[in-house]
Parts: C-alpha cells; sequence; structure tokens
C-alpha cells in the first residue's frame, strides 16, 4: 500500500493578504516532509470560485514548487477537469510534459468534469456534455503525448497537423486516473483502462463491491493509453497522535470542517437536473458525516484519526478490500496548527508507515 | 466558517406570519403539478438572509408555481420565491414571498407552516413548446415565467430542495422547516425564461435576476407535512435547531 498527500487548497475566512500564502507556505512543508518520510505521492485537485472549500485553480503550479523542494514524491496533476471552457486539451498535456520533464518524471495525472454548478456555470459550460468532453479529452491525451505530430477532429475539439512540445519525460507517458465521487464512475475508469481515484470517504462494505467490480470489468477494458492503470486510490482523512482521545477529538474537527465547507457548494444536481449527473456524488455522504446520526462514529468507520495502533487497522482492512493507494488530507482551513499537523505526519512515518510494504515506503 | 445572513429581523418582525402552534396536521396533495425555475442573482440578497443560515454561492432564488387540484381547503394554486441557502450543511430554499390563489389556502398556509401567503392570481398553463406561469396581484403581474423547450426527464434526476419559512411561534420568530415527500409520475426540463418579476411583491427588494439556471415541471403526489424541525432565526442552525418530533 502506497500513501500520498491530497491537497484542496482550503482558506478561511477572514481572507488577509496573508492567508492564501501561509496556506500555501504550509503545504509546501507538509509536502517536503511527506517526501522525507516516504510518502509516495501528492496530489492537488483544480477547483475554481470554491470559496474557502478550495483556493487551488493552478494545481500544476503548485506541483512544480512540490517538486522543486522534493526528491521522490511523485506528483498528482488532478483532478484536471477535462472540459473544453475549462481547459484546452492541448494545454493539459502540454503543462503535463512540462511539469513530468522538472519533476524527473514524477507525473500522475488525475481526470475529472467537475460536478459543482459554480464552477461549470462559472465558465458557461454545459452540464450535460461533460462526460462526453471528458471521454474525448482522455482518448486524446495519451496520443499527443506519444505521437510525433497529431491531429484532431471531435465533437469538443479539433486541430490541424502540429508537433505538440515538449513530450513528456516518462515513456510511454504518466500514469492515468479519474476521479470516482459518484458510484459507477469507477466503471467508466475501469473501461478505458485508468486508474480509480477515488474522492469518498466512504464505508468499507460500499467499497469492498465497487473495488470488486472495478477489478473484473477492468480485466476486459479497451485501454485509451499506452498501458493500463489498474491501481485503486482512495482518500481519507489523517491525524496521528499518540493520545488516541485527542486525536480523535482534534481530527473529527478538522474532518467536520472539511465537510461542511463541501457542503456549501452547489451541486450541479441540485439546481440542473442532468441525467449527466445522476446522483449528488460525494455531497450527501459528507453531510451525513457531519452531522448525521453516524457522525460521533465516523472515526470507527475507516477514518485515519487517532492513535497508531488504530489508524494501522483503519489501513489494514483498506488494504483489505484492495485499496491500492490512501491520500491523506492533512488539514482543512488551517483547523490544527501546522506544528501539529507536521508532528502527525512524523508520527505516522514512524509508527505506522513501517507496518505497510515490509517496511519499505 | 462561511459567511452567513444579515437579515435584520427587526425590519420584518411586524409582518410575520402568525402560527398557531407547531402541531400542525399533514395534508396530503395528489396529483399536484409544479414549475420550478431556478435563476441567479446579483451580490447583496444576504441582507434578505436570516443569520442563521448561509447564502448559496452563487446566490441564486428559485421560483415554484404548484396546482394542487385537491387539497383539504380545496384545489389552490401556491407560487413561491425562494432565496436559496445553506441551514448548516443542508441546501435550504428560505421562503421570501408567496401568493396562495384561494383565502382558505392563504389562511392555512400562514397559520400551519408560516408561508408568508397574500392573496392573488396565479395560472399555470402547459402548452406544446412551454410550461408557463403567470401571477398577478392586484390587478398586476408580479411574476411571468416559463420552461421552454420542454424535454422529458427521469422523476429521479430531479430534486427537490426543502422550504424553511419565518413565522411568529408562541410570541417568537422561528425558522420554519417544511419538507414535502414527493412520488413523482412525470418531469420534464427546459430552459428557464422569466419575462416578467416584481421583486418588491415578493418582499425581495434586492433580488436582481441575472443568470438563468434551469426549468423543470412535474406531476407529483406530495403533501405539506408536519413539522419537524424549527430553527432560532438568529443563531447558527448547527446550535439553534430544535427537533419537533
Amino acid at each position: 500500500m502506497k500513501f500520498g498527500l491530497f491537497y484542496e487548497l482550503s482558506v478561511p475566512r477572514p481572507w488577509t493578504r496573508e492567508s492564501e500564502r501561509t496556506v500555501y507556505t504550509n503545504a509546501l512543508e507538509q509536502v517536503k516532509l511527506a517526501d522525507e518520510l516516504g510518502f509516495d505521492q501528492v496530489w492537488a485537485v483544480e477547483h475554481h470560485f470554491l470559496e474557502e472549500y478550495s483556493h487551488c485553480p493552478a494545481p500544476e503550479l503548485f506541483l512544480t514548487a512540490c517538486a522543486m523542494v522534493t526528491k521522490r514524491i511523485r506528483v498528482g496533476f488532478g483532478i484536471v477537469v477535462c472540459v473544453p471552457e475549462f481547459n484546452h486539451p492541448i494545454k493539459i498535456a502540454e503543462r503535463t510534459a512540462v511539469l513530468d520533464i522538472l519533476s524527473g518524471g514524477r507525473v500522475e495525472v488525475g481526470t475529472g468534469r467537475s460536478a459543482t454548478w459554480t464552477e461549470l456555470a462559472g465558465f458557461n459550460a454545459s452540464p450535460d456534455v461533460t462526460k462526453k468532453s471528458w471521454d474525448e479529452f482522455v482518448r486524446c491525451l495519451p496520443r499527443i503525448w506519444t505521437s510525433e505530430k497529431f491531429e484532431f477532429e471531435g465533437e469538443f475539439w479539433s486541430m490541424p497537423r502540429r508537433t505538440i512540445l515538449p513530450k513528456v519525460y516518462q515513456r510511454p507517458h504518466p500514469p492515468m486516473w479519474v476521479a470516482v465521487t459518484s458510484p459507477g464512475t469507477e466503471l467508466d475508469a475501469a473501461d478505458r483502462g485508468l486508474g480509480s481515484l477515488g474522492l469518498t470517504f466512504g464505508q468499507f462494505a460500499e467499497q469492498d463491491k465497487r473495488i470488486a467490480e472495478y477489478r473484473r470489468r477492468i480485466q476486459l477494458c479497451e485501454p485509451v493509453g499506452e498501458f493500463v492503470n489498474d491501481q485503486v486510490s482512495t482518500v481519507n482523512f489523517l491525524y496521528c497522535h499518540e493520545d488516541d482521545a485527542a486525536a480523535l477529538k482534534t481530527g473529527r474537527q478538522m474532518a467536520n470542517h472539511f465537510n461542511y465547507l463541501a457542503a456549501q457548494l452547489i451541486s450541479v444536481r441540485e439546481t440542473y437536473p442532468s441525467k449527466s449527473y445522476p446522483s449528488l456524488g460525494l455531497l450527501p455522504q459528507l453531510r451525513r458525516q457531519a452531522t448525521g446520526p453516524d457522525a460521533s462514529e465516523q472515526a470507527g468507520e475507516g477514518l485515519c484519526l487517532g492513535g497508531p495502533e488504530r489508524i494501522t487497522r483503519a489501513l489494514k482492512r483498506w488494504e483489505a478490500c484492495g485499496v491500492d493507494r490512501v491520500n491523506f488530507l492533512i488539514n482543512t482551513a488551517e483547523t490544527i496548527p501546522q506544528a501539529e499537523v507536521l508532528a502527525s505526519l512524523r508520527l505516522f512515518g514512524r509508527e505506522v508507515m513501517p507496518t505497510f510494504n515490509g517496511g519499505k515506503s | 466558517m462561511p459567511v452567513f445572513g444579515e437579515l435584520e429581523l427587526r425590519t420584518i418582525a411586524g409582518g410575520l406570519p402568525a402560527m398557531k402552534d407547531l402541531d400542525t396536521e399533514a395534508w396530503e396533495l395528489p396529483k399536484a403539478e409544479i414549475l420550478q425555475l431556478a435563476c441567479e442573482v446579483a451580490d447583496g440578497t444576504r441582507v434578505l438572509l436570516p443569520r442563521a443560515l448561509h447564502p448559496a454561492i452563487p446566490e441564486y432564488v428559485t421560483f415554484v408555481v404548484t396546482r394542487y387540484p385537491e387539497s383539504p381547503v380545496g384545489p389552490f394554486n401556491l407560487a413561491q420565491v425562494r432565496l436559496m441557502a445553506r441551514a448548516g450543511v443542508h441546501p435550504r430554499g428560505y421562503v421570501l414571498g408567496a401568493v396562495a390563489s384561494s383565502p382558505a389556502a392563504m389562511t392555512a398556509l400562514r397559520e400551519r407552516w408560516g408561508y408568508p401567503t397574500v392573496a392573488g392570481e396565479i395560472t399555470l398553463r402547459h402548452y406544446h413548446d412551454r410550461v408557463a406561469a403567470i401571477v398577478r396581484r392586484d390587478g398586476k403581474t408580479i411574476l411571468e415565467m416559463a420552461l421552454v423547450d420542454p424535454e422529458i426527464i427521469a422523476g429521479g434526476d430531479l430534486q427537490y430542495i426543502h422550504a424553511i419559512t419565518l413565522a411568529r411561534v408562541d410570541g417568537a420568530a422561528q425558522l420554519v422547516q417544511v419538507d414535502p415527500h414527493y412520488t413523482l409520475h412525470q418531469a420534464s426540463r427546459g430552459r428557464a425564461e422569466v419575462s416578467r418579476f416584481e421583486p418588491a411583491a415578493w418582499n425581495a427588494v434586492l433580488v436582481e435576476l441575472t443568470t438563468p439556471i434551469s426549468a423543470s415541471a412535474a406531476t407529483c403526489d406530495t403533501d405539506l407535512p408536519r413539522i419537524r424541525f424549527v430553527m432560532d432565526p438568529e443563531t447558527p442552525v448547527v446550535r439553534g435547531t430544535r427537533k419537533v418530533r
């Protein structure tokens, strides 16, 4: 099992000149430490207009900075929004290639299509066709990276024959993933030979079923890239402290704060009926976790909040579900002081990580 | 923490509907027809929203016109303008203004669920290329809107957000959650078109429509349920919610 960090880069009000800089600077310090501790990857999500929840519209810039202060940790460019009003596919390919070169071949690419009205309407993008445009993008990206020259005529974009430069540093190209929030999207990933980059904090029983079906389906895939990425990644909260009770209390505050901010977003489905968004995705679950009857029990069902032993048990259970990677949210809106976040990472690195992969990161 | 509403309660306290109590019996409302439009609005509506609630990001309103062919007070139509918000983590529509087509419905909605209803005329018509609603009051059109170019969708694609009214209960202002059930029989969606909207007639003087979002129409069995939750309008709902039953 591999471990990583996952950033939305949330910035609490009141916003001052320094508050966003502080969040970015703290995140960089965390990533640098995570690299030293042997974490495998850091992801940063593209979001726009999402007040407090995410001030991360240019993840590739943040990840470039990460790459410059680290040696080994891989940089996850994603979720990059594969909707033409947000990003031209050539620009995605080019930016990925530059980041891959600068990081020495450490890039992974996570693809998605946005799930909020706030963002899609902000770019004047129709929610009805985002899955189709995402599909077109993910089929093009590997061809752009691996072809000397490229031309394309599609439903959402076209271009005459050109040499798209630079090329990615990794050969044949970086691993590709799909952001999975709504049930069923993991099958879209499987059918295309793409990794499942889970963004839900779901319960074990549900994840067991979804991962099993993903594993079955990907055996039959028609890969869009040069190779199949059959890994399953999930996201989790992490706050590790010697005192179990104190860790749970602090960790729950962070998790609840994250869930509260996430619930403020306008999901597509809340306001725009479309079969392209058949479920509310992440939000109902987060609302339930924040205020529902199981709120006080949430750390008991797989969240990595607590002492090293408790966290190890949770991760062993995820490993048994078939999860290959766990990416951690380690703070939200600076709820936890930076020194404590770093201490939590160190304790995790010292006490928990060695119990996986034979003690090798 | 997200920003909160900034309503000065004292500015509207005198005109709030007075509820008899919170022991409202439910109304079954079969075969209802609902036309709902959503539209983004210009910044500045926060002063209309109680301090217990968070504004939506971006701010938007919904217009909901419903025909109830059967009810305990006979057939009636109801039109509402709702400022969309968050009660803690839950999306809710705060009812700014409401018009009912019958005096009995108007009174019952005020006394039993806290709707700020006034009397008016409401038409809801289905045409081949649109579903249209007109609301008139004192001989003046205060809302004219339509779903244009309807296309059939699955009922499951529709989501109705629960309403919150602001009323006086036992002498104190309370936010009242109204959370109907819906069994959908038919649903369509289309382009939203608001050709006339008089904000002042809906207690919404600062609401300036900007970007239309969506329109939907549905036929369903629904209800006006018993009241389950009330909230202190001045306290964040995480601390100020009281479960009635």
